[in-house]
């Protein structure tokens, strides 16, 4: 399978000071990877740096065999599409323009959306199952409704990586279960690279394949989930004494 | 269908803004004159005043709402104007330097001096009103938040502003007048030869709006997945501010400083279509401003009035409404 993403003796960290050691880790194409790690152990700096938003202290990102400071913003954006906490909040916005937008990278100044991606906004709305919501306004949607519209728009914009921060933060348990399903099934059938954050530990352990573990000062360590539970690895990251499961 | 109706009003209120005035022209008269014939007295009324009072109208409409609707889209704030960057504070002390000072300099009111015309005072406007938008692009490339963007707007304002009060305060009777009917806005001020520059100014504008839709739809986002989707956000704010600012310091110096049309449009323009894509929004808010300004200068000149209301009385009348049924929609809508 193809490498999308490596990072070489990558430091993170804020002023100077670094989070972790230096971590080399890669993501190839379909890689469905959980980021877990206790609140401010460095989970969000990880991701503003794979995304450019934050320099790295030492080392570099490469993605796509590129340095990724060498990608112009255009190139990034077709490169890795981002799933936030955050939500649009403007009134007035329809899924629909959230879901096209994800191929204004794709067009020209007038953003014109061609009939062949007119068709790929309908199937990966389908996808994730929101269809018909298409016309409706995104603020009158619920928490698990609006995550499943922002996970089409990053579908349609079409990028070999997919970010995602927290993504089943706020939603009721039935929805966190069904998203995960969702996640898994997009990294297996479309062949997206996938790195997700989540403090849902069961969930976690039981649909997602392999795990970034992350705790200050510690080393970035990967793993099935049976390798670091047996390893003991996570109850240590996340200072738990003993794990129920 | 709606479009077709804000077209056709737009239509009659022009005709209206050429028929109705202090003056009364009967409408065989009126009918002559639109026809090539009439006479002299009625001619002159309607061509040299009421059509390019109409003019003025329609592209100061046009202008202040689409300026209202970048700042609104670039700080996603829906109570944001055109207004909000100082812009018009700084126009204003312009006209002040320029009204104010030399009086108190001369020892003369210089707005009783004849040949005083309203050329000084446009262009001591568009002056301060450029001066400010530049400050504003400087400063905006230092400043790493939207918000602390606005404060230093409000900030300028502020100083511009009390500037304005010391001037007023050392100054001749006669100038503060002037100053004050300045302050007031009107659509009158501008002749045939400088309707040119203004409605050119105004169409270069709107169409560099237009071609911004891109970047204001990804605006709308929010930055980070506006940053995700390709927008270089700095550079986008920029041409933004830009554009709306060129429009804001173009009508100031032309109309005065006229608040609201700018704050309701773009929200009139959202409510009527039901969207929030540019691409639509843009004619949209476009059309619908200058129905709006062109209502406005017909209720400041309804006969009874005896001439002209202060044009801003006007359209804080009309506007503010709007403003107070957008701020209970939203409460309606977000609580849901």
């Amino acid at each position: 399978m193809n490498e999308v993403l490596r990072t070489n003796g990558l430091v993170i960290g804020y002023e100077g000071k670094a989070l972790f050691p230096a971590m080399d880790v890669a993501l190839k194409q379909g890689d469905h990877v959980a980021l877990i790690g206790a609140n401010g152990s460095g989970k969000t700096t990880l991701f503003k740096t794979l995304t450019g938003h934050l320099k790295p202290l030492q080392g570099s990102v490469t993605l796509c065999g590129k340095p990724l400071e060498d990608h112009s913003a255009n190139e990034r954006a077709k490169l890795f599409s981002l799933v936030l906490t955050e939500k649009p909040d403007d009134l007035f916005l329809k899924v629909y323009d959230i879901v096209a937008a994800g191929r204004y990278p794709h067009s020209g100044l007038m953003a014109r959306i061609p009939k062949q991606d007119e068709e790929m906004i309908q199937e990966k709305l389908q996808l994730t199952g929101v269809l018909h919501l298409i016309d409706r306004d995104f603020v009158s949607l619920s928490d698990g409704e609006k995550q499943k519209v922002m996970i089409a728009k990053a579908l349609v914009q079409d990028t070999p990586i997919i970010y995602m921060d927290e993504p089943t933060a706020f939603l009721d348990y039935p929805s966190k279960v069904e998203l995960m399903q969702l996640i898994r099934k997009i990294a297996e059938e479309e062949h997206k690279t996938i790195l997700y954050s989540s403090h849902d530990l069961e969930l976690i352990l039981k649909h997602c394949p392999l795990l970034w573990v992350v705790a200050k000062g510690k080393p970035l360590t990967v793993g099935s989930p049976k390798e670091l539970l047996e390893r003991h690895i996570i109850e240590h990251y996340l200072s738990i004494d003993n794990l129920p499961l | 269908m709606a479009t077709l109706g804000i077209l056709l009003a737009g239509v009659l209120l022009f005709v209206l803004n050429l028929l109705v005035g202090s003056v009364t022209v009967p409408f065989r008269q009126f009918w002559e004159v639109l026809t090539g014939a009439g006479d002299a007295t009625a001619r002159t009324i309607i061509l040299e005043y009421r059509l390019p009072q109409a003019f003025t109208a329609l592209f100061a409409g046009i202008g202040l709402s689409l300026s209202g609707l970048l700042m609104q889209t670039l700080f996603r704030n829906p109570l944001a104007d055109p207004s909000i960057l100082g812009i018009s504070s700084g126009a204003s002390l312009g006209v002040a330097l320029v009204v104010l000072l030399t009086g108190q300099l001369s020892g003369m009111a210089v707005s009783t001096l004849p040949g005083w015309s309203t050329v000084g005072v446009t262009i001591a406007a568009f002056a301060g009103a450029f001066l400010v938008l530049l400050l504003i692009l400087a400063l905006s490339s230092r400043l790493q938040s939207m918000v602390s963007l606005i404060l230093v707007g409000i900030m300028i304002a502020y100083i511009a502003s009390s500037v304005t009060d010391v001037l007023k305060f050392f100054s001749q009777k006669e100038d503060v007048h002037t100053f004050v009917i300045w302050g007031f806005g009107s659509f009158s001020n501008v002749g045939k030869p400088q309707l040119w520059y203004l409605g050119s100014c105004i169409l270069a504008g709107g169409f560099a709006a237009y071609l911004l839709s891109k970047s204001l739809n990804l605006l709308l986002l929010g930055e980070r997945y506006a940053e995700n989707l390709g927008l270089r956000i700095r550079r986008a704010s920029l041409l933004v501010i830009l554009v709306s600012g060129f429009l804001m310091a173009v009508i100031t110096a032309f109309c005065g400083p006229i608040a609201f049309i700018g704050l309701a449009v773009p929200h009139l323009a959202r409510f009527t279509y039901h969207t929030s894509d540019h691409f639509k929004l843009i004619p949209a808010t476009a059309v619908i401003g200058m129905d709006l300004a062109l209502l406005c200068n017909l209720i400041a000149r309804l006969p009874g009035f005896d001439g002209n209301l202060p044009i801003n009385s006007v359209t804080a009348l009309v506007g503010a409404p709007i403003v107070i049924y957008v701020i209970f929609h939203r409460q309606k809508v977000l609580s849901k």
